[in-house]
């Protein structure tokens, strides 16, 4: 027991000290392939509607359903780059935390010690960039975890080798 | 040690176990088909005699059917322990072969429903950590087999257990009917109103399903406008509704009170809580200390009166199993001394109740307000397009009185307090909740801030344990950060085993 410390702590590590870093910037048009994607099938969609439906119904309005569509795309789309530079991530000794959110703002951190499996999972699109996506797992509500979309397929397994490494110290 | 039943060999349950899985598998069947058998009832008497005589034939084919089934799983079920390992033989036409060993057994605990109760038998339920799918059930063992293989199977645990303890069987805590009866008259009625109305809505779902079936489903619709239209015009009509309500609430609190806690009796082992409780369903639960996340402790104002709270476990659960009643394990009828006795038990929390009482920004205040706004204005859309009567406009002054009422309560009631181990939470509106949790038990903490709040400089912090949410509203900014970092810091830093 000679090596045995117990000095007071007056400080901890302070979580809004260090600086987190930025996904990977090919991620944005991960996401914008996605928008597109999604809103393209919405307008085709609109365009079979208004065509047998709305087109008799309300012959007056209909090019304001496209113009609201684009509207909705375009905040979307907005709310999408400005969101982007906020998703960031950062990796201590002992924890991964990661914080994005624009009128929401989120932060999560899970220590290693709490970690039961990591996935390192790629989406079609994201494979196309070689990027990947970095899931922790906790006996916790697995829902509510902490995943890290958009970085670069080989820091994903590079951070998963570390924390599995971490945790079998 | 009881050794006086040999595991060695492969045996089978007791025999009587043939009853039991008798009736289980017509329980389940009875379950599948009521409606059909409700359906076929009705029309009984139309049918020619001839028919009739077919339709007991063919019960009895079906009865004799489960039977042999019964009979044969009840033969195909073996189980023995070997070297360590406890070995299960099952299945009739795919049979297989589980072996669990013994040091991934978490726990053992006893159940007994109606029937087992009957004949007096129990059912063995052997948990393991890891997937869910290595659940055993053994349906029926008289005590003194269930007790012996418990423990046979406990004594190769690598945490010698030691048994003398139990040598001293004096309850910690036993509820007699009496005090059960003063703990369900002040429960909180309007929940247990609520999940017998969710219950007789589920069940009215699935009568509306067959009406809909037999193309008779304008009936159910055609009654509920009638009791709508009346709703409207009659005050009276309404105050009986009220009344009514309030019984069917206070006799539904009632019943699953006594129903889930009939017979509570609570002793302390090994550092582990052992309950027993229920009245159709007699349950036997061991909670280990290590894996009791965070604990509960609730009273109401008349429960304050009489001295009594409840007390809410919350454990971890092995592998992915989500069944909500598992993690969840609540005592009632507590006395102010054995709370303390269990606090002091569970986590040694004595410097909490020095420390100072933090409340929430007054943010959270506004928000309730705010939330309350939009409330009332969805309501009054309604009330505007949903009633003719202008009179209905009328309750929204009642309801501001209770809104405010309840606002500024569940504001005043949210606080936190925190030592150097241990975090507590305290909220509620006409109940009281004390929520106590230990910093090192955290699995991932999250700070939330929306637009708003960042304006203000507070945040929400929700602490995610292996058993569920803690969340702390509106704090100061400063605040939440220093919670988070000290939280990280007991989480990683702490050797103790938290599951």
């Amino acid at each position: 027991m000679n090596d045995f410390h117990n000095s007071p702590i007056d400080h901890f590590p302070d979580i809004s000290k260090i600086t987190f870093k930025a996904i990977d910037k090919a991620f944005l048009k991960v996401i914008l392939i996605h928008v597109f994607l999604v809103f393209g099938l919405l307008f085709v969609g609109l365009f079979f509607l208004v065509k047998h439906e709305i087109k008799d119904e309300f012959p007056e309005f209909y090019p304001y359903f496209f113009l609201g569509l684009f509207v909705v795309f375009m905040l979307v789309l907005a709310l999408k780059l400005v969101g982007f530079k906020k998703r960031k991530y950062a990796v201590r000794e002992k924890d991964i935390s990661y914080k994005s959110g624009v009128f929401f703002k989120k932060m999560t951190t899970v220590p290693f010690t709490r970690i039961q499996h990591i996935e390192v999972d790629e989406g079609p699109v994201s494979r196309l960039f070689k990027l990947a996506s970095l899931s922790v797992f906790t006996a916790g509500d697995s829902s509510d975890d902490l995943e890290i979309n958009g970085i670069k397929k080989e820091t994903a397994l590079e951070i998963k080798e570390f924390i599995s490494q971490k945790i079998d110290e | 040690m009881n050794n006086k039943f040999d595991f060695s060999q492969f045996s089978h349950q007791s025999k009587k176990g043939i009853l039991v899985i008798y009736a289980n598998l017509l329980f389940k069947f009875l379950k599948a088909t009521w409606i059909l058998v409700f359906l076929f009832f009705k029309d009984f008497s139309r049918f020619p005699d001839y028919v009739i005589l077919y339709i007991y034939l063919g019960l009895g084919l079906l009865l004799i059917f489960f039977f042999v089934r019964a009979y044969l799983i009840f033969k195909n079920f073996q189980f023995k322990i070997d070297q360590g390992y406890f070995v299960l033989q099952q299945g009739v036409l795919k049979k297989s072969i589980t072996s669990i060993s013994f040091d991934r057994i978490q726990n053992i605990n006893f159940k007994q429903n109606l029937i087992q109760q009957l004949i007096d038998v129990y059912q063995v339920n052997i948990e393991t950590a890891g997937s869910n799918k290595t659940e055993i059930s053994i349906k029926a063992l008289s005590f003194q087999e269930a007790e012996s293989l418990k423990k046979q199977l406990s004594s190769g645990e690598k945490t010698a257990i030691s048994f003398e303890d139990e040598l001293e069987e004096k309850p910690f805590l036993k509820i007699s009917p009496l005090e059960l009866l003063k703990v369900s008259l002040t429960e909180n009625h309007l929940q247990s109103l609520l999940i017998f109305v969710a219950l007789l809505v589920g069940f009215f779902q699935q009568l509306k399903e067959v009406f809909k079936s037999l193309g008779k489903d304008d009936l159910i619709d055609d009654y509920l406008k009638i009791d709508n239209s009346a709703f409207q015009e009659s005050l009276i009509l309404v105050f009986i509704l009220f009344v009514l309500l309030l019984f069917v609430a206070i006799i539904s609190s009632f019943v699953r009170v006594f129903l889930l806690h009939f017979n509570l009796t609570v002793f302390i082992k090994n550092q582990a809580f052992e309950i027993h409780q229920g009245l159709l369903t007699k349950k036997s639960i061991i909670l280990k200390k290590e894996k009791i996340q965070h604990i509960t402790i609730s009273h109401n104002p008349i429960k304050k009166k009489l001295g009594i709270s409840f007390i809410t476990f919350k454990q971890a659960v092995s592998g992915k199993v989500n069944k909500k009643t598992d993690k969840l394990i609540r005592i009632v009828g507590c006395r102010k001394e054995q709370v303390e006795k269990i606090k002091e038990l569970l986590f040694d929390c004595a410097d909490l109740e020095k420390s100072k009482r933090e409340h929430s920004d007054s943010y959270l205040k506004y928000r309730m307000y705010l939330r309350s706004f939009f409330f009332f204005l969805i309501l009054n859309i309604w009330f505007y397009a949903g009633f003719d009567n202008g009179k209905i406009f009328f309750s929204n002054i009642l309801l501001v009185f209770l809104v405010v009422f309840f606002n500024e309560l569940t504001f005043k009631k949210r606080f936190y307090k925190m030592d150097d181990e241990f975090l507590l939470v305290g909220n509620g509106s006409i109940e009281t909740h004390l929520t106590y949790l230990p910093f090192y038990k955290v699995q991932n903490i999250k700070l939330n801030q929306t637009f708003f709040q960042e304006r203000k400089q507070v945040a929400d912090l929700v602490l995610q344990t292996a058993s569920g949410k803690v969340k702390i509203p509106c704090l100061p900014l400063s605040e939440a950060l220093k919670i988070y970092n000290y939280t990280l810091f007991k989480a990683e830093s702490s050797k103790n085993p938290w599951m």
